[in-house]
């Protein structure tokens, strides 16, 4: 749809799917609605949070989005590639932070954090491609029947052996850092946020900044929306399938780790950690329609909201069970996502 | 002789309606035995086999769904919990909790099982208009739903805290126990048997196969798929409730979890999908390869469970057909071996 007109900017996209579609009013008015509620019932606080934590979902879920649309892969081992993440932040950051309380190096204290998300990153690279090449890539080349399934499945089974095969490598427990920064929260419009909460937001701001950047402007980029909108098509125009199906993989692979590093503050690494994120990331991508890729980032938002909102009015246990029952609801109404899923075939197979 | 071998023939036919091959029977009745000879009649080595038992059910419940119809049922664990949890509360007398209907075991157990097949319906519904993927991905939220549920109502479940209701037998023998669970798995792979080679297999595998093309043929496919969604979520949570009274401890996380379902869908992949047999003929000697890695590696954790996924992950890619694919083209190998001698035979006797 609005995707074959590329110099149009993500608001023009936003605001033209928005016209002729009432799910998606639907579902942003009762965000908003929710949103004020929320405003009223606690104050402002409750609002950053959620746009807090919205950024990181959205960084999340653009990855599985990417995968998706691009390579047809309904990721199910995505939470692993945080977990992945969260282990590499730890050991990065841990080293690097008792050398700051010994040496009272401020500068170094600042960028350690940084450090951490950008080797995570790097791994995520790494072994986004490495996983690509040893798993999708063999199956892709030998046959493309019952794709969508068959790789569904393989990356169950690939979650299940990373997280066991982490807790044979690194056993069961819980390794965590009590903060980043050790600094008192920054006062902005009168409200406290923890320097930890806007550092991961503007981590994930920049990123999927950088990807939209790199998704629009650069040849590359071009040449991963050209296959996600017809392979056969991008093929004949001499684009390398086999190095644009790499990349997106390596790129999901370390959005996703650099969600992990990012937010070890908050959910620290040990093996099981990727579920939530996972869930929480298929929410969205659920809600916006399967491998839309622009649309995750505004779902990561609502879906964000949703949960402050259940933590608000029903109770901190409820918050998987509401959301949960929101999405089965909307998979029922509206299979394919509030803003339509763009890639062709998915209800067929 | 020829009467004798019509004889034979006549029994042949018999057990394969119910879905046994001859050799099949003869290892299921060494099976039946085997706890009464050592090594095997002691105590652990028993609950491998229960294990084995209770796995290789629920492997042939699960591949009702993802092997005929084509939807793998995500939120198989969740039910199977559902129907344990069901049965626990039913059985309650304690105080503690807020319903306390004190009923038998052995009717609390069906009771789960009727309250699985409800949620199974639901489901059924609930799916009906998704395919592929997005069926998965309903039931895997249905699923998180049902554990969050549980989880929360701590009233009458006790929450993360478990429950831990009554026997199902005064003995705490577990012979007895073994008989009941291999009764109840041959009672699910037999009526799940007779339902797949009635014209309802061939329905469920024309939905499986092709939705759009078995509805043009005149198949009705909402009958169908809620019939069997209804079907193996009833079978889940009836064998749920030999679980809550034989192991005594119920928590949503160790029973409701994704992992449980992603276990038996491993293991259903393995034996070979869409055969039934497969996954339940491979569940005890996988159940004792992993009991056995995880005895003796004790030193490294979650080594049984890694050889688990990769086993899946390897046949998924390179052989899909599984164990049952490869004991097919074994016997056909021998028997056209086989006749191929028998005729060369004939030529010269001839």
């Amino acid at each position: 749809m609005e995707r074959a007109m590329p110099q149009e900017s993500f608001w023009d996209r936003l605001v033209i799917s928005l016209r002729s579609n009432r799910p998606a009013v639907i579902v942003l008015g009762f965000t908003l609605l929710l949103a004020v509620a929320i405003a009223i019932e606690s104050g402002p606080s409750q609002i950053i949070n959620s746009i807090v934590s919205g950024g990181i979902l959205a960084l999340l879920a653009v990855g599985l989005a990417l995968v998706f649309g691009v390579m047809n892969i309904p990721h199910f081992a995505h939470g692993e590639s945080f977990m992945v993440g969260a282990y590499v932040g730890y050991f990065v950051f841990t080293p690097i932070n008792n050398y700051v309380q010994e040496s009272g190096n401020a500068v170094l204290g600042a960028i350690a954090p940084v450090i951490a998300v950008i080797v995570a990153a790097i791994v995520g690279l790494i072994l986004g491609a490495v996983l690509e090449r040893l798993i999708f890539a063999p199956l892709r080349h030998r046959t493309r029947e019952g794709w969508v399934m068959n790789t569904f499945l393989l990356t169950v089974g690939l979650a299940y052996i990373m997280i066991n095969g982490t807790t044979l490598l690194l056993g069961p427990n819980f390794r965590g850092i009590p903060r980043y920064y050790y600094i008192p929260p920054i006062e902005i419009l009168n409200i406290r946020i923890a320097a930890d909460r806007i550092f991961a937001f503007v981590v994930s701001i920049i990123t999927i900044a950088a990807l939209t950047f790199f998704m629009q402007k650069t040849r590359t980029g071009r040449a991963i929306r050209a296959v996600a909108q017809d392979e056969t098509g991008a093929q004949l125009v001499g684009i390398d399938l086999d190095f644009i199906h790499t990349l997106t993989f390596a790129l999901a692979t370390a959005m996703a780790a650099m969600a992990g590093a990012a937010l070890l503050y908050m959910f620290q690494a040990y093996p099981t950690v990727g579920l939530k994120p996972l869930y929480l990331s298929w929410y969205v991508v659920m809600l916006v329609g399967l491998g839309n890729v622009y649309g995750a980032i505004v779902g990561g938002f609502i879906v964000a909201l949703l949960q402050t909102a259940t933590q608000q009015f029903i109770g901190i246990a409820w918050e998987d069970v509401v959301p949960t029952i929101v999405m089965i609801i909307i998979l029922i109404l509206v299979p394919s996502g509030i803003f339509g899923s763009e890639v062709k075939g998915v209800q067929e197979q | 002789m020829e009467n004798q071998k019509s004889a034979w023939n006549r029994f042949t036919t018999r057990l394969s309606t119910i879905g046994f091959s001859p050799l099949g029977l003869i290892l299921l009745l060494a099976l039946l035995v085997l706890p009464l000879f050592p090594p095997f009649n002691q105590e652990h080595i028993l609950r491998w086999l229960i294990m084995g038992a209770f796995l290789a059910a629920q492997a042939v419940a699960f591949d009702f769904t993802a092997g005929y119809i084509n939807v793998v049922n995500f939120g198989f664990a969740a039910i199977l919990g559902l129907g344990a949890y069901t049965a626990a509360i039913m059985t309650n007398t304690s105080p503690v909790l807020a319903i306390q209907p004190g009923l038998s075991p052995w009717i609390a157990i069906w009771i789960g099982a009727i309250v699985s097949g409800m949620v199974g319906l639901g489901l059924g519904v609930l799916t009906l208009r998704l395919r592929g993927i997005f069926a998965a991905v309903m039931s895997w939220f249905v699923g998180i739903a049902l554990l969050g549920i549980i989880r929360n109502w701590t009233a009458v479940t006790r929450g993360p805290m478990g429950m831990h209701p009554h026997s199902l037998l005064e003995t705490t023998d577990n012979l007895p126990y073994f008989y009941i669970i291999m009764g109840m798995m041959l009672v699910v792979y037999i009526v799940l048997k007779l339902v797949v080679r009635s014209h309802y297999g061939l329905a469920f595998k024309a939905i499986g196969q092709n939705f759009d093309a078995a509805r043009a043929s005149g198949i009705n496919p909402t009958y169908y798929r809620v019939f069997n969604f209804t079907l193996s979520a009833f079978f889940a949570g009836w064998l749920g409730g030999f679980y809550a009274f034989y192991f005594g401890a119920l928590t949503p996380q160790t029973l409701m979890h994704t992992s449980k379902t992603v276990e038996v869908l491993a293991l259903v992949y393995i034996g070979g999908r869409g055969s039934l047999w497969g996954g339940m003929a491979i569940a005890f000697p996988f159940v004792f390869l992993i009991e056995f890695l995880r005895s003796n590696f004790t030193e490294l954790p979650g080594l049984h469970l890694v050889v688990y996924g990769v086993l899946m992950v390897v046949v998924m890619i390179y052989y899909p057909a599984g164990f049952a694919g490869l004991y097919d083209w074994a016997r056909a190998k021998l028997l056209s071996a086989f006749a191929r001698r028998k005729s060369r035979a004939q030529e010269a006797e001839a």
